[in-house]
């Protein structure tokens, strides 16, 4: 029988303590003070303290997803990770979640109890224990739910990765980005830091650039109208760098004739919580836009294009802030589909004649369900449509989900597993790699830049607006 | 036959039986006794339809890609499970239906069952001692439970043409193997069969009530659904 010699990878071992962690202490911060936003403290039992938190916070679902798992590796060949590094053993989802597995087995499995050898049961030792498993399960995984689907079991590895992520964060025990993003998210309400000052600018400015573009004074970004038929809210990214976004979305819905507003508090639809694992962050800045709703009666949420976002707004955020959900809440793109359906807006597909492929955030299409809406919308406003492969709930992840462009530690190996996604991209033969998830865009230009593809990355809504029929006696209509 | 095949074809089985019983009862106490959690969501398709897809997800090998591109694993899996199926059944069979293994064509069928089973446990450990993937995960359970079964299909294959007269040999190792694992199961692997249902409950659950599965589904979010489903407020 030929044995194949196991090439173990070294994950990157990042340190326990962060300066920011201790800058946040220092600095007395509000959200570290009342124990929300946890800092690592080395000299608490913090193996104790994972146990107890293991204990008290797993559900039925995780339990069965530990139980459940009977080592048959049908999952190893789903993950980018593995496919990257296939001499790697340990980049299995399967090793992966085995890690946290073993460690449930040991505190809470009768099996593991008694005779914890026979199945691989083991206690954490120290708090290097913890680093190693929180550098395993944030550092060597996007949670992007691929091996779940691939799972004949049924085991749903994300899950359990994200909620490792939670017993550690209620530790400390994080990433400096992550505690960074997360630090930022408790203490202004949004998860960049954006000021309520320049979130206000930003807008006006938008609102001038639109009108301006289109010759007309009525274009309206709305804040705080109350009574409206939605609420719009958006990625703080959309703020700091993509403004354009806001912009494009106030022409649509301009010409739609539409009746929208942002909120002033509560317009971060995104989320660190899904990434952090902490649901008490989640629920908290899902809570913020779920009251803006109900203080300004609106008719309903529409979420930006936004993987994470959408998933949080829509479907976890709900869950985890205990918050019965009253009113729809969907994505601009179902909008948008919606408007065209139902000629609310004209669009002309050759003003879109670059060839586009379109990228599956996996928070909305493994997570969210939403993976017909946006292709029924690109194939009205773009020439040359063509599908990745593979495609839809399949689809690869962009490298950059579950948080890993905020946790620079892990960039190479991010980078070094994108080279799956960087064939699939370069196999369409496209101009466009069209996505509906900010975190998408920076995860594929990333992946486009190392990988020298000659590609752009656009969002359903650019296209939309390009494509956008201005109507007759406009001053910015087009013949 | 003899008085200690009598006893553990009938007694020793269903002692081992009530006690596999009771243990299952109190690994489902304990399974139950972790919360649920109630989802606060409008659906956007049916967790229903998302269950009943989700258990039946191992019927359909096109259904997920792990298994459309591994065919010969997914044959391999169907073989072992009938080949587990027959070796169960024969545990009934023989106390209780005898005059069943006295036709010689379904002898032979069992035994086929059993011995192709048989050949794809001995791949599937030597899959398992050869993929490093696999070999870094595996436990002594994992071994172990393979082994045995690859043993019990071997017993059965032994036993089904049920002739103590004979020879008693084959009988009482298979019949004893049996009892064995009956024991044992509950506390390895091969107890994943109790976990199955639930692990594709929830999963099925969650990702129906999403409208993630089943695929292919026509979007419900026509814009006439919306309208409908707007203006709790104006």
């Amino acid at each position: 029988m030929k044995r194949k010699k196991i090439q173990a990878s070294g994950i990157v071992n990042s340190p326990l303590e962060t300066k920011s962690q201790a800058k946040a202490r220092q600095d007395g911060l509000r959200s570290v003070t009342e124990g929300r936003l946890r800092t690592y403290d080395p000299s608490a039992d913090n193996v104790r303290s994972f146990l107890n938190l293991l204990a008290t916070k797993i559900t039925r679902p995780l339990v069965v997803s530990l139980t459940a798992c009977v080592h048959c590796g049908m999952c190893a060949e789903s993950c980018h990770y593995f496919l990257a590094r296939p001499d790697d053993p340990t980049m299995t989802p399967v090793y992966k979640a085995d890690q946290i597995r073993r460690i449930f087995k040991r505190h809470m499995d009768w099996t593991g109890r008694v005779i914890p050898w026979w199945v691989h049961a083991l206690r954490p030792r120290d708090d290097e224990d913890l680093n190693r498993l929180k550098n395993i399960v944030f550092g060597a995984c996007s949670a992007c739910r691929r091996c779940t689907m691939n799972c004949p079991m049924g085991v749903d590895t994300a899950l359990l990765v994200r909620f490792t992520r939670g017993l550690l964060t209620e530790l400390g025990i994080v990433p400096e980005g992550v505690f960074n993003v997360s630090r930022d998210q408790w203490e202004t309400g949004n998860q960049m830091a954006v000021t309520e000052a320049d979130y206000l600018e930003t807008l006006e400015w938008m609102k001038e650039e639109a009108g301006a573009e289109l010759g007309i004074s009525d274009l309206d970004i709305p804040v705080d109208k109350p009574d409206c038929n939605f609420l719009y809210t958006i990625n703080p990214r959309e703020i700091k760098f993509d403004p354009r976004s806001i912009a494009n979305a106030a022409k649509v819905f301009h010409f739609a004739g539409e009746s929208w507003t942002l909120p002033r508090w509560g317009w971060d639809q995104t989320n660190f919580g899904l990434y952090s694992g902490d649901d008490a962050l989640g629920g908290y800045v899902a809570r913020n836009v779920y009251e803006a709703a109900e203080r300004l009666r609106a008719g309903r949420i529409v979420i930006s294009e936004c993987g994470h976002g959408y998933r949080s707004t829509r479907w976890e955020g709900y869950n985890w802030a205990g918050f019965d959900q009253k009113i729809p809440t969907e994505s601009v793109v179902v909008t948008l589909m919606r408007y065209i359906d139902k000629g609310r807006i004209k669009v002309d597909p050759s003003r879109n004649l670059d060839s586009v492929t379109f990228h599956d955030s996996c928070n909305i299409a493994r997570s969210g369900g939403l993976v017909e809406e946006p292709r029924r919308v690109l194939k009205k406003v773009c020439a040359d449509f063509r599908e990745m492969i593979p495609n839809r709930r399949e689809n690869y992840c962009c490298t950059g989900g579950g948080g890993l462009l905020s946790m620079a530690e892990y960039r190479p190996l991010r980078l070094e597993s994108a080279r799956i996604k960087a064939d699939q991209l370069r196999a369409t033969g496209a101009k466009l790699v069209c996505t509906m998830c900010h975190n998408c865009i920076d995860g594929l230009t990333d992946v486009i830049r190392h990988y020298k593809l000659d590609m752009k990355v656009v969002q359903v809504l650019d296209l939309v607006a390009n494509a956008l029929v201005v109507p007759p006696g406009n001053p910015a209509g087009r013949p | 036959m003899n008085d200690t095949l009598r006893i553990l074809e009938n007694e020793v089985q269903i002692g081992a039986l009530l006690f596999l019983t009771a243990a299952y009862a109190a690994r489902l106490f304990w399974l139950f006794r972790f919360r649920a959690r109630r989802e606060r969501t409008h659906a956007e398709g049916s967790a229903l339809r998302g269950v009943g897809y989700s258990l039946v997800n191992i019927a359909m090998p096109w259904a997920m890609e792990s298994t459309r591109k591994k065919p010969g694993l997914y044959a391999q899996f169907v073989v072992f499970h009938l080949g587990v199926t027959a070796a169960i059944a024969a545990t009934f069979i023989i106390p209780y239906a005898p005059g069943l293994f006295e036709i010689q064509p379904v002898v032979r069928v069992f035994q086929g069952l059993m011995g192709a089973a048989f050949v794809v446990g001995i791949f599937r450990l030597v899959r398992r001692l050869s993929t490093p993937a696999l070999r870094l995960i595996s436990t002594a359970d994992d071994y172990i439970s393979l082994l045995l079964m690859i043993l019990f299909f071997a017993a059965g294959i032994m036993a089904v043409p049920n002739t103590p007269w004979k020879s008693e040999w084959p009988l009482l190792f298979f019949f004893g193997l049996t009892a064995f694992f009956l024991v044992y199961v509950p506390f390895s692997k091969i107890s994943h069969y109790l976990y199955y249902p639930f692990a594709r409950y929830f999963l099925g659950k969650t990702l129906g009530h999403r409208g993630v599965i089943p695929p292919g589904r026509r979007s419900t979010r026509d814009a006439g659904d919306d309208e409908e489903e707007s203006g709790s407020h104006p």
